[in-house]
């Protein structure tokens, strides 16, 4: 449990112990201290409660396990052991170029104003489609992976900009940039999570620290 | 003798018991790791403790403090 969840969770219980109070003896309330209680209880301490939740919980939803906890993407948590540096998350993930606690959110957010909030509401649709409809397979992307949230990293880096492949041809950094040439469709960084081919794969084993 | 309680200690009583349930709901929620978790804390949690709010402010602005016919 994090410092920030444990501090929620004492607030909560404090909370429950106060409202508890006034819900057994509502009768306090006529009183100016009363009041106070109440509007403290009732009021104040839940909506710290709340605030301090929905940070909390938009923050969990960020990590690996939360990401992986559905049936569905079990297979894509497989892809990012995949021993083969040609799978682009599996190298992302096991060289440590993305946070491995947050591997899957760090690549399909968006690196826009309300990136994040629209990679919840995306995440919203996701649940609705798991209990409601009926996820597609293999999972797609709504849209294009845009090459903005690939630069969000990668630009200025000197792997990026002084690579060999990416420099050859003069006008393919600008269009590169300008999300005109694909970053994963280009047959360039194509292999990504490619789920239909984990039967075949070797993966890599994790050393005990 | 035992007063009956007025309007608005029914309705402080009820706000009370939603937002338990509310902040309940986000107790469990913390400790389960799934986007189902999260859709609980946010539309039943949500729900109930915006609910109990509420109905803890109409209290305040009700000025009835007689006690209920019930």
């Amino acid at each position: 449990m994090t410092g920030n969840t444990t501090i929620l969770v004492a607030v909560i219980l404090f909370s429950i112990v106060l409202i508890g109070w006034l819900v057994l003896r509502p009768s306090i309330t006529a009183t100016r201290g009363g009041k106070m209680l109440a509007f403290v209880a009732l009021l104040i301490f839940p909506v710290l409660a709340g605030g301090m939740g929905v940070s909390i919980q938009l923050e969990h939803s960020k990590t690996t396990t939360f990401c992986l906890s559905c049936h569905v993407m079990e297979d894509y948590g497989k892809s990012l052991r995949v021993d083969d540096r040609s799978f682009v998350p599996a190298t992302h993930f096991q060289y440590n170029l993305v946070p491995r606690d947050q591997a899957c959110f760090t690549c399909h957010t968006d690196y826009t104003m309300f990136g994040d909030v629209n990679a919840k509401l995306r995440g919203l649709k996701h649940v609705y489609a798991y209990y409601v409809g009926t996820p597609s397979q293999p999972i797609k992307l709504y849209q294009p992976y845009n090459n903005r949230e690939c630069l969000h990293c990668h630009l200025g880096a000197r792997g990026f900009e002084e690579s060999e492949a990416h420099t050859k041809d003069p006008e393919a950094m600008s269009r590169m940039k300008l999300n005109q040439l694909s970053c994963s469709t280009s047959e360039c960084h194509n292999i990504v999570h490619n789920v239909q081919q984990l039967k075949e794969a070797t993966f890599w084993k994790e050393q005990a620290k | 003798m035992k007063s009956q309680p007025t309007k608005i200690e029914n309705r402080i009583r009820l706000a009370g018991i939603l937002l338990i349930a509310g902040l309940l709901v986000e107790l469990v929620t913390l400790r389960w790791s799934h986007p189902t978790a999260f859709l609980f804390f946010l539309l039943l949690g949500g729900a109930l403790m915006a609910l109990g709010i509420v109905i803890y402010l109409f209290s305040l602005i009700s000025a009835e403090s007689k006690p209920s016919p019930e």
